[in-house]
């Protein structure tokens, strides 16, 4: 995804997420790829996100939140969005068990149209190489100043 | 032992579903709770929480907080349909989001397990705010059985 708007300091990520309850709940971090080239969503570890003490495994429904959030961001920020995008439906593939450890989720906005934009996003936790979940959504999009919905 | 638990028993399904939750650290975290699992239709409720909200504005809830508490009771739903206590692992899920759930009111989620194989345990979840001819978000998911019997 080369987007030429992200070397602007648009937004303050931290705002973004506080003004996000469920976000900030989750303490999501909106980072700087290596690369320098794409945003990386990051939910820290924490005791109550287990969903499975005897593995120990995150709860798969926090996986599955921060890359759904990920990805609304991601639409957000990329579309100019002045409001949360609102999903329409969501689907997640859970190919490795989550370890007791921080998330990263990197988003691929695949389609943006005029009222929906459709998105995927992996997740990994130590390894970049070895995802652990793979989702896709579609968000309703709003027009922003009314211009691309006038057209 | 356990593969002869009688699992029609409401009593049985009550004890087993209590555990079951009891267990999970983030179904305590966000107060999950078992409402009635009595039959196969496996009902669960959150009530609200202002941390809930993805709209403050709007006074909407975040659509990501009604898919973990789904993931969770259609992951009891299967549990409870299964033969013992053999443990399951999340395959896929899919949410569709019909419209949001407002603010200040609780949300259900009613899940049922409605196919069983070898390896795989299919469920199906609405999820609402009080009338079930309104549902909020639709759930379907597939559970993959691991063949382990939970140890006493």
């Amino acid at each position: 995804m080369s987007d030429t708007t992200d070397s602007k300091p648009v937004l303050d990520s931290s705002d973004l997420v506080a003004a996000i309850p469920y976000a900030a709940y989750l303490d999501i971090r909106i980072e700087q790829a290596d690369d320098g080239e794409a945003r990386v969503y990051r939910m820290p570890y924490r005791d109550d996100l287990i969903g499975s003490p005897r593995l120990p495994a995150l709860h798969g429904g926090t996986v599955a939140s921060l890359l759904e959030l990920a990805m609304q961001f991601e639409v957000l920020i990329a579309e100019a969005q002045t409001r949360l995008p609102y999903p329409v439906d969501f689907s997640i593939d859970y190919w490795r068990s989550a370890a007791a450890a921080d998330c990263w989720c990197r988003c691929r906005l695949i389609r943006s149209g005029r009222r929906i934009a459709q998105v995927q996003a992996e997740c990994w936790q130590e390894d970049r190489e070895r995802p652990i979940a793979f989702a896709r959504a579609d968000f309703l999009l709003r027009a922003v100043d009314g211009a691309s919905e006038a057209e | 032992m356990y593969e002869q638990l009688d699992k029609r028993d409401p009593a049985i399904r009550a004890e087993i579903a209590a555990r079951f939750n009891g267990r999970i650290p983030y179904n305590q975290a966000i107060g999950l709770r078992v409402v009635d699992v009595a039959t196969e239709r496996v009902v669960t409720a959150l009530d609200y929480r202002e941390c809930f909200l993805g709209d403050p504005g709007a006074g909407l809830w975040h659509t990501a907080v009604g898919m973990a508490a789904a993931d969770s009771t259609c992951g009891l739903a299967v549990f409870l349909a299964l033969p013992g206590l053999e443990t399951i692992a999340t395959l896929d899920l899919r949410m569709d989001y019909l419209r949001p759930a407002v603010a200040e009111q609780g949300l259900w989620i009613e899940a049922e397990c409605y196919h069983v194989t070898r390896c795989v345990g299919f469920v199906r979840a609405t999820l609402h705010q009080g009338d079930r001819e309104r549902a909020v978000s639709l759930c379907t998911a597939a559970f993959m059985r691991t063949g382990k019997q939970i140890k006493p």
